[in-house]
């Protein structure tokens, strides 16, 4: 029952995973965060299932933008959720 | 359809941009599938300006970058993570950032979209592209020889542009950038052509674009290894014998501090055994 919960999850996962084995290397930027935003991604929704880590990678991918710092930013410093 | 109802909006804007190049300005359905990528591009110059200007700044500290990659060579992460750290404390934007590539993930998807409606219900007027040498953007990649060629293209472009963008990069990347394309070929094959005309028009924007930042780019300075060089000059002009190992005290001094600390770690590791 509790893997059939996760489902939604890993198909996130997965979506992350074949991002990252197509395009991701075909386009891939270095990102100028540690972790990448993929890595985030895929730590994201281990943590917090499929809808708030889909949050967190959104917000993510919004501060990753060529105006911003960018440094070293891991899931479990999101202030977001608590 | 997972994509179709999120992207609707955005495939239904394209599909107007098309319509209003195909029928307004009078461009073939391929043309339009050009301009548009184009309009896609000219949109995110912007952001590639503000990359120049990071990237100049990231030339200007790349000794230390240097350094920093060669004294965590073994641990990629750490590496990684003392390289943001050094970003944030000389106050560097790193180069890369993931929102201009997403952004265009989107676009393509829609694209991709729009282009598997025209096969299925005929948009009217011309499908073909520079006068028959390709019949139909909505076709198959693999339909006719002419995808073979735009492929052929792809390639090449996609591999261009890979060469004028990894600069950073180290060799294994590199080498996978470079060979990815050529797989992805299969794929691209069952794609309509209208797709690998906007795959292959966006990777000659890259191109050009990276033509264009290399002239804008100061040329990276000649290591600091001649300035130590210079001096022994004299030296070697009145005895004749370079002495050599002189700048590598230097480097020994620098590397001093770093030695003994992993020494009374192992030491510390010994002692927790006991």
């Amino acid at each position: 029952m509790r893997h059939a919960l996760r489902l939604p999850t890993y198909a996130g996962l997965g979506l992350v995973y074949a991002y990252r084995w197509t395009l991701g290397v075909l386009w891939g930027g270095q990102c100028k965060y540690h972790p990448s935003c993929s890595q985030y991604a895929l730590d994201a929704l281990r943590h917090y299932g499929l809808v708030r880590g889909a949050v967190l990678t959104g917000w993510r991918l919004l501060r990753c933008n060529p105006w911003s710092r960018g440094g070293v930013d891991y899931v479990e410093q999101q202030r977001i959720f608590h | 359809m997972i994509f179709g109802s999120p992207l609707s909006p955005l495939e239904n804007l394209l599909r107007s941009i098309l319509d209003w190049l195909h029928s307004s300005a009078g461009l073939t359905w391929a043309w339009s599938i050009v301009a548009l990528t184009l309009m896609v591009r000219l949109l995110l110059v912007p952001l590639m300006v503000k990359q120049i200007h990071s990237m100049q700044n990231l030339q200007l500290h790349a000794p230390q970058m240097k350094e920093i990659q060669r004294k965590y060579k073994a641990d990629r992460g750490k590496q990684q993570e003392e390289l943001m750290k050094f970003y944030k404390e000389n106050n560097i934007n790193p180069m890369a950032s993931c929102l201009p590539m997403v952004a265009q993930f989107p676009v393509f998807i829609a694209l991709y979209l729009v282009l598997r409606k025209f096969a299925k219900s005929h948009p009217g007027g011309d499908l073909s592209w520079l006068h028959g040498f390709v019949p139909d953007i909505t076709a198959h990649a693999n339909a006719h020889w002419s995808g073979y060629v735009l492929l052929a293209v792809y390639v090449g472009s996609q591999i261009l542009s890979t060469l004028l963008m990894s600069a950073t990069m180290d060799k294994t990347q590199r080498t996978m950038f470079l060979i990815l394309p050529l797989t992805f070929i299969f794929f691209l094959l069952n794609f309509p052509v209208g797709l690998v005309i906007y795959w292959v028009t966006t990777n000659l924007w890259t191109v050009g674009q990276g033509l264009v930042t290399r002239q804008m780019m100061p040329k990276a300075q000649p290591p600091p290894k001649r300035s130590s060089r210079t001096p022994p000059k004299e030296e070697i002009a009145q005895d004749g014998a370079a002495p050599e190992p002189e700048p590598e005290p230097a480097v020994a001094q620098a590397a001093v501090p770093a030695e003994p600390k992993r020494v009374k770690r192992k030491k510390k590791k010994g002692g927790a055994r006991r």
